[in-house]
């Protein structure tokens, strides 16, 4: 079997991910080119909630959601601590009929794939998993005690380390400079330390770099930025006391770091017709901390004072700003494009560290097979064309 | 207790630049905060007023984006805000600096405690609190570590003393500057972020101050500051790139290379 030879730019969980599975084909050349070090740009800034179900990612994708889950299980039980998994459990919070409708179906999948999972209608019970929240305005809760959140540098390095043990290699802090088009085909990529490689195929993983690397194929990659806005809270007293939940209401979500609690605007919440929300920018124009917006601070106290009330009065630790990569319909872009041999594997928003391990399964599939997924079909580049 | 503090708006980082002819840090090429030590002083204020009363007003000079951390200071408890800014105060060095603090100071009533941080993290000088001190001829005492209590008047504390503290007293009103760490600033909350950026400030130009021109700015500062440079930088870090074993290998080479030595040396030894 001849060898194919796939260059992967970019080393975060998108092309950790993909390079792991594509390693695990006998006749994959795999080499990834990080311009960094692995985990370390926009994973790094991710919450790295695998809940077993919530809004993030409709049911209709539920599989993708537990092949991510129990890929990340595997990892913690080969080797504890590999997926920074903080078994918190998630409570999604129902503010409406549409969205209590969502949370039953999400339950009873949870249970069909043999995890705990309940729908709790008694307030008291809520506020006995999360005191601070204010429960007279909601309906009930969705409450899954097995998930929780993990840590994507992590698993992004665990990958890292397993796709070399199967033998590819990882260039860090090895910038692409320039991908080599021959016609109408990729065949390689020029890196920031003088060398050129040849390849078969060349992987876009950088996520919000996407448009700068497309360029460099001469493709036109349709993705906006959205603003992740994260804030650290410190709660009164400054001390929990108890497990605080991944917390999912429908504009926000929250989850503990440490003593403090990470809060975050949803990225299903932002709307990319507003300069405020979206636009295309520079992600290496970001500052390490800070640099959130006022109107963010506004939406969040607002956001507090209705349903979290024991939050209003939270210290504020710090904040950060990330792009997430968004096409228009908030859904990854996988799979082939018009350069032949440039394939995309970016778009995941705010999702990567839920869908990276099975869009990778697919398209590693469709790379050493060619035979392409229902997900891959889904997902594929064109459906934006038309 | 009416307490002023004086604080500083200083670069997040150390990437400041240096103004190749007048040797000045160029310090709006790079993100803001609030001074660490000037965020203790708030602190302490904040602190006393809770225990004895009073009002907290924050000063600080600067151009007008040094508004944000005077907006710190209101979040963290301040309850008024004063920003001393005018074309004319540009290039101030510590004295001109302090001349226009203390005017401002003074235009704005009676204190009884000004307290400011020991030092700015970016020039570290330490002089500009002792100065404000003497151009309102007030006692003062400098890197203070804790205020204990308000006893007859005085202010009972411990500053920094050699490598130990000294238990003092000073009489009211006073200047203070206090260490950097002396004590947990309290964090600014969601509701307290939001009402400080609703807070009015107060603007003091030269005009409101009425200080002679050849005492404030670049023309009122008796410093001269003959060369600026960055400090020798020792480490020369250099990142290797390339897979596991190719970076171990460059490694290995590398030692060999620094202690002289050949690869079968190494491999020998």
């Amino acid at each position: 079997m001849g060898k194919i030879r796939v260059g992967i730019i970019g080393g975060g969980i998108s092309g950790t991910a993909l390079g792991y599975h594509l390693s695990l084909y006998d006749n994959a050349e795999i080499v990834l080119f990080e311009k960094n070090a692995i985990g370390c740009g926009t994973t790094a800034k991710s919450a790295g909630t695998v809940c077993l179900f919530d809004d993030s990612l409709r049911n209709r994708y539920w599989d993708v959601r537990l092949y991510g889950f129990e890929s990340y299980l595997k990892m913690e039980r080969e080797e504890k601590g590999s997926a920074g998994f903080d078994k918190t459990g998630t409570l999604v919070i129902a503010t409406s009929e549409s969205v209590e409708k969502t949370i039953r179906t999400g339950i009873a999948l949870t249970r069909a794939a043999g995890y705990e999972g309940a729908y709790i209608t008694d307030k008291a019970r809520i506020k006995e998993i999360l005191p601070l929240i204010d429960v007279e305005n909601i309906l009930g809760a969705g409450y899954t005690q097995d998930d929780g959140y993990f840590d994507g540098t992590m698993i992004s390095n665990t990958y890292a380390r397993k796709m070399q043990k199967n033998g590819a290699a990882v260039r860090t802090m090895t910038q692409v400079v320039e991908i080599v088009v021959t016609g109408n085909k990729a065949t390689g990529v020029k890196t920031s330390d003088g060398t050129s490689h040849a390849f078969d195929y060349v992987v876009d993983c950088t996520g919000p770099w996407s448009g700068f690397t497309g360029k460099m194929a001469g493709l036109d990659v349709p993705i906006w930025h959205t603003k992740a806005e994260a804030f650290f809270l410190s709660p009164p007293g400054k001390k929990l006391g108890y497990v605080f939940p991944v917390l999912k209401y429908p504009a926000f979500y929250a989850l503990r770091a440490g003593d403090n609690v990470f809060i975050c605007k949803s990225h299903l919440s932002m709307d990319l017709s507003n300069p405020m929300h979206a636009g295309q920018w520079d992600p290496d124009k970001l500052p390490s901390t800070g640099g959130t917006d006022d109107y963010f601070i506004e939406f969040l106290f607002e956001q507090m004072k209705a349903s979290v009330p024991g939050l209003v009065e939270s210290g504020l630790v710090s904040s950060w700003l990330s792009y997430r990569a968004e096409p228009k319909d908030f859904l990854p872009l996988l799979g082939k494009t018009s350069v032949e041999g440039y394939i995309l594997a970016t778009g995941y928003g705010g999702n990567g560290i839920i869908e990276a391990p099975a869009a990778s399964r697919d398209l590693a599939k469709l790379i050493m097979t060619g035979e392409s997924t229902p997900l891959l079909e889904d997902w594929a580049f064109e459906r934006l064309l038309n | 207790m009416n307490i002023a503090v004086c604080i500083k708006q200083v670069p997040v980082s150390n990437n400041v630049s240096v103004d190749p002819v007048t040797h000045v840090l160029v310090r709006d090429s790079a993100e803001n905060m609030l001074n660490p030590a000037d965020a203790n002083a708030l602190e302490e204020a904040v602190s006393l007023k809770e225990r004895y009363g009073g009002k907290v007003v924050a000063f600080t000079m600067g151009p007008p984006a040094a508004d944000k951390a005077l907006r710190t200071a209101a979040a963290m408890g301040a309850d008024e805000l004063v920003l001393i800014t005018d074309r004319v105060f540009a290039g101030a060095d510590t004295l001109a600096t302090a001349k226009a603090l203390a005017e401002s100071v003074r235009r704005c009533g009676a204190f009884d405690l000004i307290l400011t941080g020991s030092e700015s993290s970016d020039g570290a000088t330490g002089q500009v609190g002792p100065m404000v001190a003497e151009c309102l001829t007030l006692p003062h005492l400098t890197e203070v570590r804790s205020v204990e209590a308000l006893e007859a008047g005085c202010l009972r504390g411990v500053k920094k003393f050699k490598n130990s503290g000294a238990r003092v007293s000073v009489r009211l009103p006073a200047v203070l500057t206090l260490s950097y760490g002396c004590n947990d600033p309290r964090l600014p909350t969601f509701s307290s972020q939001i009402a400080a950026k609703k807070k009015t400030v107060i603007v003091h130009t030269n005009e409101d101050l009425a200080l002679p021109e050849d005492a404030v700015g670049l023309s009122g500062s008796p410093t001269e500051v003959v060369d600026s440079f960055e400090p020798e930088k020792k480490k020369n870090a250099a990142f290797l790139s390339g897979s596991s074993a190719e970076i171990a290998e460059k490694i290995l080479t590398l030692i060999q290379e620094k202690k002289g030595t050949g690869k079968k040396g190494a491999d020998n030894g």
